[in-house]
């Protein structure tokens, strides 16, 4: 047991280098209990220190290890090397996004899509503040589902609408728009459906239904984004037949 | 105008007079259609061209019910005119928009092409649809 | 931060041979696209009817031998699996919650099935008169 080692075949980049990403294989121990992260921390530590990549918590929820694990992509906190060991483990950066290095990519485009959701609690009237708005249990199951995002970009690693289209909201921005849209402490339904009823919104989307499928946390952001062209369809037919009514 | 993304969650305030994104105007109406379309043809296709086309060739019905007196004698039932105009009409707008999506997707992208494709496409699912309308028509109405 | 070399991404021509599902999605939007196809022919062979028996079955009999019965059964095959699909996915976009949980896809899926046999049960009194 001791004496077991695994293959990574880790794709690097060097951005001064000027150089195409490229394999790099390294032979490292293995024991039955090591997830993938383990695998590259073990590289950085012993093997290779260059070797670049994003984790924090190692426990699933800070989201930041997503990357591509033998052609999948997957949190590499929470896949055991077991699980994946097919001779050689291959990790490659989360595609459709830019490589910064190595297993590093630039993700500026999806804050700015999350940013533009309005990802916080609107209202017209906030009313007295020393207050607390309550929920009850089956409000707050309302959105709970969405509520569990951990923003580590999987889904967009997996949705071919945004790799080839980058404007495209996203998965995860819109289910996070489903998640205030559905909180019944919030009144902001007509601007976030107006932000995602335009041509890089909802309407990209081809149901692949890939993003639900990698999502670690169940969001499930195919179903939220076909919810919200129903409701961006019953908001659209509403101003066209009756303009002027008060909208929520 | 750019509203500030700085996070002030406690302050913000809906207002009347924000400007609002540039809002699709048919897409809604399409996707509608094509929802509608895929319910049409997803249960009535499989049988209906089942009968037509398959059922009598492989000898797995005992008579032929595309027959040209058989269905003559069908096509004298309104119910049997509304059903096929249903599923013709259901059909190509479900197809188009699909077709339209595949094409996007494969780079018809930009205003220039989609305004194309959106005329062409949608102008197929209505010529096709008002074809369906006049045969069904045809014949059982005073012409 | 050096931004003016980040590696740019593209997507890959071949991106839907990655695994089954962008597999079995790619043959799912074929899908859609021959009911047009489908009604497009429907309606060719309505336009024969007042022409006459001849035309009307002439066209009947081109889909129905080789080789367009090859083409006629492949593009039957592909309207089949829209509509497999179609049931799958009714429960995974529309969930639809009695409970605490939304109905597992797959049982609203048998319920499609289900409806879908008694609409096609319908479909072969109604409209072509019975067996």
């Amino acid at each position: 047991m001791a004496d077991a080692e695994v293959v990574f075949r880790v794709k690097r980049y060097r951005p001064e280098s000027g150089a195409r990403p490229a394999f790099q294989e390294y032979r490292i121990p293995y024991r039955h209990d090591m997830v993938v992260l383990d695998g590259l921390n073990y590289i950085k530590d012993h093997v290779d220190p260059t070797l670049t990549f994003r984790w924090s918590c190692r426990m699933g929820i800070c989201g930041s290890c997503g990357a591509y694990v033998n052609g999948q992509p997957r949190l590499t906190c929470g896949t055991y090397i077991r699980d994946v060991h097919k001779g050689a483990v291959t990790i490659e950066p989360l595609s459709n996004f830019p490589i910064l290095k190595d297993l590093v990519v630039d993700f500026d485009d999806f804050l700015n899509k999350l940013a533009s959701v309005k990802p916080y609690i609107v209202r017209k009237d906030w009313g007295d503040l020393s207050k607390e708005y309550t929920q009850y249990p089956e409000e707050v199951e309302a959105y709970r589902q969405q509520s569990l995002c951990i923003n580590c970009m999987l889904c967009y690693a997996a949705c071919p609408v945004f790799g080839q289209s980058h404007e495209f909201v996203g998965p995860a921005a819109s289910a996070l728009a489903l998640r205030y849209i559905r909180d019944s402490r919030d009144e902001g339904a007509d601007a976030r459906l107006a932000q995602l009823n335009t041509k890089t919104g909802v309407w990209e989307c081809t149901f692949v239904g890939e993003c639900s499928v990698v999502c670690p946390k169940d969001v499930d952001p195919a179903a939220a984004i076909q919810t919200l062209k129903f409701l961006a369809t019953m908001r659209h037919m509403r101003r066209l037949l009756m303009p002027g009514a008060a909208s929520r | 105008m750019r509203e500030s993304v700085a996070w002030n969650p406690g302050r913000e305030t809906v207002r009347a007079d924000a400007d609002e994104p540039d809002q699709v105007v048919l897409e809604p109406l399409l996707w509608s259609l094509f929802s509608l379309g895929g319910f049409i043809t997803a249960f009535l296709f499989p049988v209906t061209l089942f009968l037509l086309f398959f059922a009598a060739p492989l000898g797995l019905w005992p008579s032929d019910p595309a027959a040209y007196s058989t269905f003559l004698a069908r096509w004298g039932d309104p119910i049997v005119r509304l059903f096929f105009f249903v599923l013709i009409g259901g059909s190509l707008f479900h197809g188009t928009h699909r077709l339209k999506y595949i094409l996007m997707d494969a780079g018809f992208k930009g205003p220039g092409p989609e305004t194309f494709l959106d005329l062409i496409l949608n102008g197929v699912a209505i010529l096709g649809s008002l074809g369906a309308l006049y045969y069904a028509l045809r014949g059982w109405l005073f012409f | 931060m050096m931004r003016g070399r980040e590696y740019p991404w593209k997507r890959r021509p071949g991106w839907w041979l990655r695994n089954r599902r962008y597999l079995a999605f790619q043959l799912r939007e074929l899908g859609g696209v021959i009911c047009a196809v489908y009604g497009l022919i429907l309606l060719d062979l309505l336009a024969q009817l007042p022409v006459g028996a001849s035309a009307y079955t002439a066209f009947l009999n081109l889909w129905r031998t080789p080789p367009m019965w090859y083409l006629n059964l492949v593009l039957f095959a592909l309207v089949l699996w829209h509509a497999i699909s179609w049931f799958m996915l009714i429960g995974k976009a529309q969930p639809i919650q009695f409970t605490r949980r939304p109905l597992p896809w797959k049982v609203v899926f048998g319920v499609n099935v289900l409806l879908w046999l008694g609409v096609s049960g319908a479909v072969v009194y109604l409209i072509f008169g019975g067996i």
